[in-house]
């Protein structure tokens, strides 16, 4: 018969397992794909019970369910169900989806079934599984190396800062007495000492200073490189504080016989760490005082624009030739090495104020010309960077 | 005359300040760790006490500590000595109850002048 040859090529050209199953669950057919699956010839599966394809410990409740769907009987499409299992001729289990369509005619209730076998989907999402585990796996495990360096990190951190906490103690204690008695002999309060041991006892209290200041000049590097180096903003008068620099580097200016000349027009109060803008104006007038040749002029000058404080500081000195103008700022450049004048200092003087500076919010530059003098010049910020941004 | 008392691990630190005093004028009294330096104060009532902050055992923190417990040592003048120059020890001693601070190496006349600003 043509209709059904024509019906017989539809279910042979299915890709998927077709099963009809009666009313009592029998099977009554089935196509070439559902005989390759389970492993049966035809003849074998046609009336026996469909459970046969079902592993036994399931067979109750397949009987429960068909029942039930006899009952409340409704299309159920592919991959609505649950993960289901069938097992083969030969014992073997496999995943299957299961799609079901009732149908009720004169020759009684039936069932049809389209098998669809997942096994390769199946291990396809294992797979998948597997390697997003692995991912898991192997972020957690980046991760806790991460926590283990970033703690490690933290720990040598500790250490750096007390060593060098420890270190500034240590260096210290011996040149107090060094410096100490030098002064104390100097003074001659305990007898005389001719011209000679004068001289001796002032070049030992002289280099232990310097010894201080190139001690104190590492510690602040190291603090600045290590991220340590706090600073303690306050309101202070900047006037004040120029007078202050002034003097403490006026005996220095003295010795060759320099004019300091000072011009300020900067409101009272500014926000900074006092003690480190202190450092900054120091260094600068000792630099200037340093490599001008005696008889020079040193000039300090501030002065507002707009939310800035300008900062200069002036010589007539050997200058420093423009190839050099970014250079000084870095650790270990010494001016002395290209131009003729006094080589001592650690070299960390300039990295250590530019970074000062920079801290605050501020920048630091030099105009000079060679043989016309210097003028470093630097900007601060006339309330405290580190307070507005905590403000923010 | 006024009695000081000075302590200190290190005994050329020692030297150095009660020499510096003497010639001001002022007897000075030595003790060369914390609990010597309680024991010593105790004995002698001193004036005024110059406390290395950092002495093994008992440290300098220890000692006023325990000082400020006893009577007639709430208002003794005590500067603190130290070679730290950490941010924050300054406060950290005011803050313990010290009257003066001074940080090694020490420059003669400013021991002198705190000293004095102090036995006024």
């Amino acid at each position: 018969m043509l209709l059904e040859r024509r019906f017989r090529e539809l279910l042979e050209a299915a890709p998927d397992a077709i099963m009809q199953v009666d009313a009592d669950g029998r099977i009554i057919l089935l196509n070439r794909v559902a005989e390759d699956m389970f492993g049966y010839s035809r003849d074998e599966l046609l009336g026996q019970p469909v459970e046969a394809l079902i592993p036994k410990e399931l067979h109750t409740r397949h009987a429960e369910h068909r029942a039930h769907y006899r009952q409340h009987p409704m299309t159920r499409t592919m991959g609505s169900g649950l993960s289901l299992e069938a097992i083969r001729k030969d014992g073997s289990r496999f995943p299957v989806e299961i799609s079901l369509s009732p149908s009720e005619s004169a020759e009684g209730f039936r069932v049809t079934a389209i098998i669809r076998d997942t096994t390769e989907r199946r291990n396809a999402e294992e797979r998948l599984r597997k390697v997003r585990e692995g991912y898991t796996q192997q972020l957690a495990e980046a991760n806790s190396e991460l926590e283990m360096t970033n703690r490690e990190l933290q720990r040598a951190n500790r250490l750096k800062s007390e060593f060098l906490a420890s270190m500034s103690h240590e260096l210290r204690t011996p040149l107090h007495t060094i410096i100490g008695f030098s002064e104390l002999l100097g003074e001659k309060l305990e007898g005389p000492l001719n011209d000679k041991q004068t001289r001796f006892v002032q070049h030992i209290h002289k280099d232990a200073l310097h010894l201080l200041e190139l001690i104190n000049d590492v510690l602040d590097i190291s603090k600045i490189e290590a991220d340590r180096l706090e600073l303690r903003p306050e309101a202070f008068d900047f006037t004040a504080l120029i007078a202050e620099s002034l003097a403490s580097v006026r005996s220095l200016a003295d010795a060759k016989s320099h004019v300091l000349e000072t011009t300020s027009d900067v409101p009272t109060a500014i926000e900074a760490d006092r003690l480190r803008i202190k450092q900054v104006l120091v260094n600068l007038l000792s630099n200037a005082i340093k490599f001008t040749p005696e008889g020079g002029r040193i000039g300090l000058d501030a002065r507002v624009q707009d939310s800035f404080v300008v900062v200069s500081v002036s010589d007539t000195g050997v200058g420093i030739p423009p190839e050099e103008h970014e250079a000084i700022f870095d650790k270990f450049h010494q001016v002395g090495a290209t131009t003729k004048g006094v080589r001592e200092g650690t070299g960390l003087g300039l990295a250590i104020t530019k970074r000062l500076v920079e801290q605050h919010g501020g920048r630091i530059w030099v105009q000079s010309k060679p043989q016309e003098g210097s003028t470093f010049l630097f900007t601060l910020p006339l309330e405290s960077a580190e307070r507005e941004s905590q403000g923010a | 005359m006024k009695k000081v008392l000075v302590a200190d691990d290190k005994d050329t630190g020692r030297e150095l300040v009660r020499t510096v005093l003497e010639k001001s004028g002022h007897q000075v009294f030595e003790a060369n760790d914390g609990e010597q330096a309680v024991a010593e104060a105790l004995r002698i009532q001193p004036d005024l006490i110059i406390l290395d902050i950092h002495m093994p055992g008992l440290d300098g923190f220890g000692v006023i500590e325990k000082l400020r417990r006893e009577a007639g040592f709430s208002h003794t003048p005590i500067i603190a000595l130290t070679a730290s120059a950490m941010m924050g020890d300054r406060e950290r001693a005011m803050a313990a109850g010290f009257t003066g601070y001074i940080t090694k190496p020490i420059r003669l006349d400013a021991l002198r002048a705190e000293v004095e600003r102090l036995l006024a």
